[in-house]
Order: C-alpha cells, then structure tokens, then sequence
C-alpha cells in the first residue's frame, strides 16, 4: 500500500522495515547508513540492504451522487447502497489506521474531504456520506479528471457509481487516474430492473436526470432495451480490463456485506494481505 | 352481401374492440422515474418503425378476427344476384312467372325452364325469407298471394301455358300492387327466358311502365332470373289452313289401323308448315303424326332446309262428319310446346259479304272479287244494298260487311248493328264516302279527300293481316297499286299500308277483335288501280271474307289468351294436357267445347320465334331503377345463394394465425453500442 506512515499494508516501495527483501550494488547518494558492512567484508563490493517497507494506506472514496444513483426500483436506491459500501470502506480503512477522504461527484465535485486517519475524521466522512443526495447531472468524467489532477499523492481510488456516462469517455477518466499511479476500483451499480427491463404495463419514462420522457410499451422495446445494455457492459467489460482496474458489477438487491467481502477478498488474493 | 342472421350484424361495431382496449391500455400507463434514460431512448428510436408497423398489423389481425367471427355467425349469402339484393328481410316479396310456351324448353334431366326458375325461386326465397310471398303468372296477372315460396312447386297457376307472355303487364299489374298494399320494402323477382314475344321490348309502354315503377315511394329491387337459352335442334310445327271439302278419293293416305280408302267423299285438306332451326345438309325425313278425332295416323314428309311448307294435304274422313278435330305432331324435341298444333274443322259454309253503299257502281270490283271464290270447293255469295236497309236485316250468316257510306253517328240505330256485328268477330271494311263527316267509329274518322297526284303505296304490313304475303311468301303487289285519290283514316288505329306522303291507305282499328279495317281509297278507276290490279284486292277481300267466316262457324281457331276468360267455365276438354286448370282452358293448347261449338287453341305465331331480347336492351328498359339480372341455364341444379361463412372462418383463423406470428418475441441482432450523449448519465 501507498502511504507515508509505517501501517499495515505491504508498500509497493522499498524502505526501512525489519523483513528484509533483498540486495543491490550501491549507487552514489544511498544512505550510507545501510550498507551491509559484513557483505562488503566478505565479497569486497559495496551492497545496499533492501526491506519490506510497511506503511499506511490513502483510502479515497469518490461518490456518484447524480440523479441517476436515486433509483432503485426495490427498496433502497442505488446511492444508499453506495453510502453503505463507502461507509463501511471508511470504517475499515480507519481502524486499521488509514487514510479516508471523500469525494462526492454531481454535476460538479460537490465535495471533498482530503484524506485523514484520525477518528475524528471518520466522523466528518460519515456526515459527509449520510447528508449526500442524488440530485442533478453527473459530470462524472469532469469529476474524475479533476480527481487526478488534484490529488498528487497515489491512493487507492475507489468509484462507487452507476456509469451512465459515455465508455470512450470513461476510459479517458480511467487512464487519467492510473497515470497519476492511483489504484483504482470501481464498484458499478445497478437496479435489476434497469439489466432485465421487466414492466408489463406501457409506461411513462420520467428522466431522474434531464427533462426527458419517454413513452413505451415495455413489450415492445423490452428486446432491444436489453440488447443495449448488455452491450454497453460489454464494451465496459473490455475497458475496464484494458485499463487495469478493479471492477465490481453489483446488482444493489445483493447483500451489501457480500459485495465488500468479495471486493476485499479479491484485493487480498491480487495483492495479499499481511 | 345478404345475411341469414343480419341482426347479428348489429355486433359490427365489437371489430372496434381490439382498437378500444388498445387505447385503454395505452391509457393505463404507470409512470416511472428512470435512470437508464439512453437505453431507454436508444431502443425506443431503433425499435419505432418496425414496432409501430408490428402493433397496426396486429391491431388490424384482431380486428379482422372479430369481424370474420361476426360475419361468419351473420351467415353470409354470396350469389351474382341475391349478394346485391342487401341484407335483412323484406317485407313483400313478388314473383313474376312467365309461363309461356317457351319456358317449357326442357334440358338435361327432363327438366324445363320454368320448372327449374320456379324450384331454384322457391329454394332462394325460402331462404331469405319475406313476410308476404305475392306470384303474378303471365296467364292471368293477378296477385296470388303464397304461404311459402315452395308452394310454387305444386301450384296449377305455375304449370306451363301456350299464351304468350306479356311481361310490361306483369309489371304494371305489379307495380299497381304494391301502390295499393304499400309493401315496406319490396323484392321484384322475374323468371323469363326474355323472349322478345314476352317481352315486348320495342313496345311505348316501357317507358310509362319505367317511369311508373320509378315513382313507387318504396324501396323496391328487381331481379331477373333469365334463362336466354335457346333450343339449339328446336323443330316446330304449325297448321296453317284446315278446310274440310265434300270430296272425292283421295289415294295414297294411309289411316291408323285401317289401309282401305274411305268409302265417300269427304275430305280434309289440312296445310301446315314444320321449321327448324338447324339447317340440314341434305334431305331428312320427319314422321308426322296426325290425329283425328281420336284416331291416330302417321305420314312422313320430306324436309330440306329450315322451313318446310305442305299444303292442303289431303286426309280423307267420313262424309257424315261434319264437324270435329284433330291434332298433327312431330317427335318430341328440347322444346315440346311447339311439337304439336291442334285444329277443329266443320263443313264449309257459304262465306257471305254484305256490301252497304249508297253508289252500287262504285263497289262493282269489291263485288266480283268477293263473289268468286278461292277454290271450287268453296261458296261466296255477295248482296248489295244501301245503309238504310242494314236495320232489321239478319247479319248474323255475314262474314264480311263493306261500308262505303258516311259513318254513322254513334246515336243512329246502324252504328248499334255495325258494333254488335263487330263484336260478334265478323270482319268489317269501312271505304270513304264522297262526302267524309266527323263521325267516328271505334275512334277512326275520315279526313278530307285528297287530290294529290298519283301515289304509290310505300311500306306495308306483310308478314299478317290482310296484306300478309302469299302462303309461298311472295309479297302481294301492293307497291304496284297506283293512288289517284285517298281520303286517310284518322285516329286510334294500326297502319297496315302506308302511302309515300305517310298517310295510312289501309288500317285497322284498335278493336278487341282487330276486325275492323279503314281503307283510304275505293276500288273505282278515278280513285286507284285497285280494279284493274285485282290480286291486292281480291287477296283482301277474301282474306277477310276467310276471318269472318270462321267466326260464324261453330268450330275456330284460337290463339291462346285471345278468347274472352268470362267463357272458360263452360268449356269442356276434348284434347290438350289434362292437368290443366278449367279456367285456363283459353290459354293452354288444345280442343275445347261449349255447347256445339268446337275450339282449337293454339300458341301465337310469335312463339314459334325463338328472337331473345339482347342484354343490354334488358338492361336499359330497367334504367334507373335497382336492377341485377342472373343468367340461369336450364336444369341447372346448383342453388342461386350459397352460405359462405366457412370463408369467413378461415379469414378469422388466418388473421389469428398472423396475430399469434407477429406476437412473438423477435430476435434481435447485436446492435451497436449505446452512445451517452453529452456527458449526462
């Protein structure tokens, strides 16, 4: 993990540690302070003792909280579930003494609460997350630019959204973000009706987001409305694994324990976990 | 269209059904704040032209099931001519029914036209049904009404007749019916094989007959069911003369069951004509069977071409016979009404004119042309006298009285005598007096005398009456007579010669009996050629003196629905088709008595002319009014309306199979992707 302070979470970077990772020729500028003097007595040549570098973790929560993540076709919306999921990373990330900041994503970024590990901060996050509404556009591509842009240190980045937004789009956002080196996962979520489309009844289509209505016999579209949008996860599929990153499809009637337990569980098979 | 259940078209506006729950549903939409906005829209925009075409497809599959349902149960009859008659009941029903000699033509299976109308009439309306069933036949035309169509089949009133159909009268007799009864809704149904003798085409009354029926304030439609066909092998046979002469042997006749020649003299001389309508290539010999009074005998003749004409074939009979009947025949063909001919003979009397003038010189030539008789075995007599001694004289034994004098007025006692010997059938020529008055008789006057130049006589009646051309059908030289003088009858009369400048020369009287004649000139040399060109004159004179006389005897000659009906209770049947009705006795050929008296009925000559009115003059003599004409054969067993509801069914079944296809759920093809437009989600 990235961070500064000693922690947790296996660093991606060499540094001072007690488990000791390997050797390397010393270069002019390391600290003299760790060269291996017996190795020096023994081979002649000057070596650099490496560690495994233990530190801390920049968690960053970054919530669509457009109009969009207000449906939910049975019980809570696809926001509250979201709240859920970020709550809870929150929680984790503090107790094992991590760094949580907040980002909430409309039609700009509402919100932002830079990374902290204190337990008082917990609590502003958690304000934060609970006071958050689905209202308004999303500028969810903006947003994520403007995320990267602005936050310089490297941090596990996790997007807690629907995706409604354009994939070619979405990809640029996403490599903006591992360009800055952040560890990115994305929980998408979605309402089983908006995969299945399962109406019987013509309908009136009112727009959470916009002025559109739409009027439709569901029978009628049902086909190609399913059509579209398995096709839209599959083009999603195929940049999501082009660009590297950690993507949960969840379906908001699943348990929200299961959907973190699978994405902790698949972090700590990719990464392992100390 | 007609329909066995119409009211069950009162369904009709249940087709509107799928259309009203279509627009129920689409009322009943539920409203639903949705995310996925741009799938939503991106199906909504590929799936609309297809979709929309789908939806009115199946909208309109369900409704042509429900509309097939309802005309299936409505029982839906489909014919050329019964489809357009429209649905529903109709309240009176008229059939008129030619029952005409010529309807009698029989086909395959023995039936005749007139059985096959009147089966396929009663079959037909049966079905549609009608409050009132009314038949008028041609022979008496006068409404009958019918508890049920079927009732037809074994009615006297529709069995065939040897009278010649009047179908203009049918239809006034018709029309005159429903302006009294004031039917609400009316069905005009007319069986005929559309014979021009039937139907009269060219006849003034059309027009007043259209006319009158375009007027009737009901709904009234007309159909004819026709049956043009013609006999193609058709071969008639028609006895035109029967004179029996006291006479001597007559070799070479052979007489059922006895070969020896009678032993005295008398004889009758018995002259026919037998036509077909094929023409035969070479000579054929056709058995002609005679019957006299009950005994039967058989002779053949030699017929080449159309038209074979025998004359005064001799049958030698007893000598004490004075009076009888007989028939002749030929094997029966398609058309069996004119395969026989009936006739009565009696002794010949003698033929009596009375010339009534007031210059006896003037008349000389009628005098001798009515004195010297056709034949040796005939006797004519002829008296001279003035009009004053008309009264109190016994014209009773007269077949012909002459009038060369001024017509008298219709208070003078003469006019009585002229109109009772009228009445009576004796022929009666009227010549122009000097002095022409305004008097009138049977509705003719004189006009003035003209002395125009010499006239010629340009068109003339040749084919009856007493200018009708000679029995070898050569024309008389009536264009040979030279006019000097005329004085052209005036009135309600049938020109039978016609003078260049079209003043009528010679013309008859529309009297009952058609026996009185106005002749516009006189036989005297200053007035015409009459005398010296003698045939036309002598042909007239005798010609009427023949008529006349037959009507004093006691047997004649009849043409069927010519004798007054007021005589037909006291006619007994000698011969003729004993399923006839007494009272149509007038109208069916055969032998009949009253008391003494002898008569032989026959069909009109015109029968014999197998002439059909063309199709489209039919049409134009019902312009304007509601008509449809169905073209029958005879024999024909197949029924005019058919059910077609199992049509209906399978459009019903075929719009529910199509239904059902278009309901399915459709593949889709992978389509592009979505494109989120702008940057909204």
């Amino acid at each position: 993990m990235v961070g500064s302070v000693s922690g947790m979470h296996a660093s991606p970077h060499r540094g001072a540690s007690v488990e000791f990772a390997e050797y390397r020729r010393y270069v002019p500028g390391d600290d003299l302070r760790r060269l291996d003097w017996r190795a020096f007595g023994r081979t002649d040549r000057y070596y650099v003792k490496e560690f495994e570098a233990d530190t801390n973790l920049r968690l960053c929560l970054v919530l669509d909280t457009s109009g969009s993540m207000g449906f939910g076709s049975s019980g809570p919306s696809k926001l509250e579930y979201a709240k859920r999921l970020a709550g809870s990373l929150a929680y984790l990330a503090i107790q094992q003494g991590d760094a949580v900041g907040l980002t909430c994503i409309a039609e700009r970024i509402v919100r932002t609460i830079p990374p902290r590990r204190t337990p008082s901060h917990l609590r502003g996050v958690n304000d934060e997350i609970e006071h958050a509404e689905a209202a308004g556009d999303t500028r969810l591509i903006e947003g994520l630019h403007e995320f990267a842009e602005t936050t310089s240190q490297r941090a596990l980045v996790v997007i807690l959204s629907d995706l409604f937004v354009d994939l070619s789009e979405l990809r640029g956002a996403f490599d903006h973000l591992r360009f800055r080196k952040h560890d990115v996962s994305v929980f998408h979520l979605l309402d089983s009706q908006e995969t299945q489309f399962e109406f019987r009844r013509p309908t009136r289509f009112v727009a959470l987001e916009g002025e559109a209505t739409v009027f439709a016999d569901p029978s009628e579209i049902a086909d190609r409305y399913q059509a579209a949008v398995s096709q839209y996860l599959s083009e999603l599929k195929s940049i999501v694994l082009e660009s590297s990153i950690d993507y949960h499809q969840i379906t908001i009637d699943e348990d929200y324990e299961q959907a973190l337990f699978r994405f902790l569980a698949h972090r700590n098979k990719s990464r392992g976990v100390r | 269209m007609s329909f066995l259940q119409p009211a069950m078209l009162l369904a009709l506006p249940v087709i509107a059904l799928p259309i009203v729950i279509h627009l129920i549903n689409q009322r009943r939409f539920q409203t639903v704040h949705w995310a996925a906005m741009h799938f939503l829209l991106a199906a909504n925009r590929m799936s609309r032209g297809y979709a929309r075409l789908r939806q009115w497809l199946i909208l309109a599959a369900r409704t042509l099931a429900v509309a097939g349902l309802i005309f299936a149960i409505s029982r839906p009859l489909s014919s050329g001519w019964l489809g357009l008659a429209g649905g529903g009941r109709v309240d009176t029903a008229i059939i008129l029914l030619d029952r005409s000699p010529s309807m009698n033509q029989i086909g395959p299976g023995g039936i005749s036209k007139l059985q096959t109308g009147i089966s396929r009439l009663a079959e037909s309306l049966d079905r549609l049904q009608a409050n009132r069933y009314v038949l008028i036949e041609s022979g008496r035309r006068e409404p009958i009404e019918l508890a049920s169509p079927s009732v037809m089949k074994g009615m006297p009133e529709t069995t065939p007749l040897s009278e010649t159909a009047d179908i203009p009268a049918m239809l006034e007799t018709a029309a005159e019916y429903i302006r009294v009864n004031r039917p609400s809704r009316c069905e005009l149904w007319l069986c005929s094989d559309v014979r021009r003798a039937d139907w009269k085409s060219d006849s003034g009354r059309w027009d007043a007959i259209r006319s009158a029926l375009a007027d009737l304030p009901q709904m009234v439609r007309y159909h004819l069911l026709a049956y043009p066909e013609v006999a193609p092998d058709n071969r008639s046979i028609r006895v035109t003369r029967v004179r029996r002469v006291e006479g001597n042997r007559v070799a070479g006749i052979r007489v059922a069951g006895n070969q020896a020649e009678p032993s005295q003299g008398a004889r009758l001389l018995i002259s026919f004509r037998i036509e077909q309508t094929r023409s035969t290539d070479g000579t054929e010999t056709i058995p002609v069977q005679l019957e006299i009074g009950g005994g039967r005998s058989e002779f053949p003749v030699e017929m080449t071409g159309n038209i074979l004409e025998v004359q005064d074939h001799a049958v030698p009979i007893d000598g004490f016979q004075e009076t009888g009947w007989g028939r002749l025949s030929i094997p029966s063909d398609t058309s069996p009404a004119d395969n026989e001919y009936f006739f009565v003979y009696e002794k010949e009397s003698v033929r009596q004119t009375l010339i009534l003038t007031e210059q006896p010189v003037a008349v000389r030539p009628l005098e001798f042309a009515a004195a010297v008789a056709p034949s040796p075995d005939v006797r004519c007599e002829v008296e001279v006298a003035s009009p004053d001694q008309a009264i109190g004289r016994q014209i009773d034994d007269i077949a012909v009285v002459v009038w060369q004098a001024a017509i008298p007025d219709p208070s003078d006692p003469i006019s009585g005598v002229l109109n009772e010997f009228a009445r009576r059938g004796g022929r009666l020529i009227f010549l122009p007096p000097d002095n022409p008055t305004d008097s009138a008789f049977a509705g003719v006057r004189w006009s003035r005398w003209s002395d125009s130049q010499a006239s010629r006589v340009s068109t003339w009646v040749g084919d009856r009456d007493l200018l009708a051309n000679t029995r070898s059908g050569e024309a008389l030289p009536v264009g040979d007579l030279r006019i000097r003088r005329s004085c052209a009858p005036q009135g309600e009369l049938t020109a039978l010669a016609t003078l260049e400048d079209g003043s009528p020369l010679l013309a008859r009287a529309m009297t009952p009996g058609a026996n009185v004649y106005f002749c516009g000139t006189t036989a005297r040399e200053e007035d015409s050629s009459m005398a010296t060109s003698g045939v036309v004159l002598y042909a007239m004179m005798h010609r009427a003196i023949e008529a006349g006389a037959q009507s004093l005897g006691s047997a004649q000659q009849f043409i069927a629905g010519a004798v007054a009906v007021e005589n037909d209770g006291q006619w007994r049947q000698v011969a003729g088709p004993r399923d006839a009705l007494s009272s149509d006795y007038a109208r069916v050929a055969g032998v009949y008595q009253m008391g003494d008296r002898w008569f032989a009925i026959n069909r009109s000559e015109e029968e014999d002319l197998q002439a059909v009115v063309p199709e489209e003059r039919v049409s134009s003599l019902f312009a304007e009014l509601d008509f449809s004409r169905v073209n029958d054969t005879v024999g024909n067993q197949r029924s005019l309306i058919r059910e077609v509801w199992r049509v209906f069914l399978v459009i019903m079944l075929i719009a529910l199979f199509v239904e059902a296809v278009l309901c399915l759920p459709r593949r889709i093809a992978k389509e592009k992707g979505v494109a989120f437009g702008g940057a909204s989600g």
